[in-house]
């Protein structure tokens, strides 16, 4: 579950917020909105990548307002993916399990089960730069979900791919939904969430409004 | 074919222009090179005051070198990701070595380890005395070259996308384990460069040395001592001999990052 309580963010002359929002375990949540009216943001205050004015971030019932990002039980996918170029997609995917200090059997056995669930098991000793758009996000959702989060965010996970790549991309997403993972996706393209969404919201101008 | 196609009129005016400058570099030491007398080229190689100012040179000036890097690289971090008053300032300091007369860097070193300064002092109570040794040679080499480690890391660093950092933190790391593990090595190649161009300017320092340690002699103060005692024709061999162990290591060097990074 996540509840955000007040949550007030200033940045220079944009304001988020007030923002109050519960947030059921299991939901396929979609807030949708054009640029610049604070969806990433509103991530980037879950994921504890920005800490808000006032306000605060509750997940699973813990208090996260002031805990520090890596302390959170928060997967986040970034628009670009954020990969990391150096390293092969076994290590992106291993990343979490390497720095949560597990054991290199066990590291092998989760990273290789992520790999299946998203269809990139033959793709673990390529390199970043090899891949294609769609391969690039199922190897970012596989390294997101790595370290199992309560809530996993994605931000405009479709917009980086061509037309043709998104069908399959969202199909993806639709494995997220199935396997009742809590999900947080911002766009600024209603009709990508139409499908997937059990919940609404739309962003403007810093203010969260449900919209079914 | 396609690059000449592109070698438009401006390009070849440019080229011109450009091999002046290389041809600037190259003439005076492929003279000296041509003009070296081999009787003395010898004398020199198996002269073993020079081959043991040789390996002091580098082994100092490599010393010099790893020893910053542990200083200089944690604040070209800072200086690329974080914004604070005075940092204008503190860059301004940074470059200082680059701008000072290499003398003058040699007598500020001299100052702070001279026998009447607290560090001198200090080191007098164990009995070791730091003016002419091989720490104030390091002293003077680190002081010169620091700058092109730290600015050459800092780019780096800045070149690395703050986005990268983010979602390692996202995804558990903690802030030193997202430097070890992601910064560094995405700003691998500029900190090795950096790393390399201290370690080369080092080597090639004279002018702070000889004011803070004129023996233990490295070899730029070797060939100047040459020159200064027996002449041109005593010296040359013996620049001959240091550029070329340089030139084969820095050769050497850049072919391995080249295939590392």
């Amino acid at each position: 579950m996540v509840k955000l309580t007040d949550i007030l963010f200033r940045a220079d002359d944009f304001t988020l917020g007030p923002i109050t929002v519960e947030l059921e375990t299991g939901g396929y949540y979609a807030v949708f909105g054009p640029s610049g009216s604070g969806k990433s943001m509103l991530l980037e205050i879950i994921a504890g990548l920005r800490i808000p004015e006032s306000g605060k971030v509750i997940i699973d019932n813990t208090d996260y307002t002031r805990i520090s990002a890596r302390k959170r039980p928060v997967g986040m996918l970034f628009q670009d993916y954020a990969l990391f170029p150096h390293m092969t997609v076994f290590e992106n995917i291993a990343f979490p399990l390497r720095v949560s200090r597990l054991n290199d059997q066990a590291i092998k056995i989760t990273a290789g089960a992520l790999a299946e669930q998203f269809f990139i098991s033959g793709l673990l000793s390529r390199s970043i730069s090899g891949l294609s758009g769609g391969e690039r996000q199922r190897v970012a959702l596989a390294r997101a979900l790595a370290h199992e989060p309560s809530v996993l965010l994605l931000d405009e996970p479709l917009s980086a791919l061509d037309e043709e790549l998104r069908e399959e991309a969202s199909k993806t997403l639709g494995i997220l939904k199935k396997d009742g993972q809590t999900v947080i996706h911002v766009t600024h393209n209603r009709n990508e969430v139409t499908d997937l969404a059990t919940r609404c919201y739309k962003m403007s101008a810093g203010k969260l409004a449900l919209i079914d | 074919m396609r690059a000449r196609d592109n070698f438009n009129f401006t390009h070849t005016i440019f080229l011109l222009l450009g091999g002046v400058a290389l041809l600037f570099i190259f003439a005076p030491l492929a003279g000296m090179f041509l003009s070296v007398n081999a009787p003395n080229l010898f004398d020199a190689a198996t002269d073993k005051v020079v081959g043991n100012s040789i390996i002091r040179t580098l082994i100092i000036s490599f010393a010099a070198t790893i020893i910053s890097a542990l200083f200089a690289i944690p604040l070209a971090y800072i200086l690329a990701r974080k914004k604070f008053p005075f940092k204008g300032v503190i860059e301004a300091i940074v470059d200082l070595p680059i701008v000072i007369p290499h003398s003058a860097a040699g007598i500020a070193i001299l100052g702070l380890i001279s026998r009447d300064s607290a560090l001198g002092s200090l080191a007098s109570s164990f009995g070791l005395n730091l003016v002419g040794s091989p720490f104030a040679i390091a002293l003077a080499m680190a002081f010169v070259s620091i700058p092109f480690l730290i600015n050459s890391a800092r780019d780096g660093f800045a070149a690395v996308p703050t986005r990268l950092e983010q979602a390692a933190e996202t995804l558990g790391a903690s802030r030193i384990s997202t430097f070890m593990k992601i910064s560094l090595p995405l700003a691998g190649r500029s900190v090795v460069s950096g790393l390399l161009l201290m370690f080369a300017r080092g080597m090639s320092e004279f002018g702070a040395i000889v004011i803070v340690a004129y023996h233990p002699m490295t070899t730029p103060v070797l060939i100047f001592d040459r020159f200064n005692s027996f002449g041109l024709a005593y010296a040359r061999p013996v620049a001959v001999i240091f550029v070329t162990v340089t030139l084969i290591l820095f050769i050497a060097l850049r072919i391995y990052q080249k295939k590392r990074w």
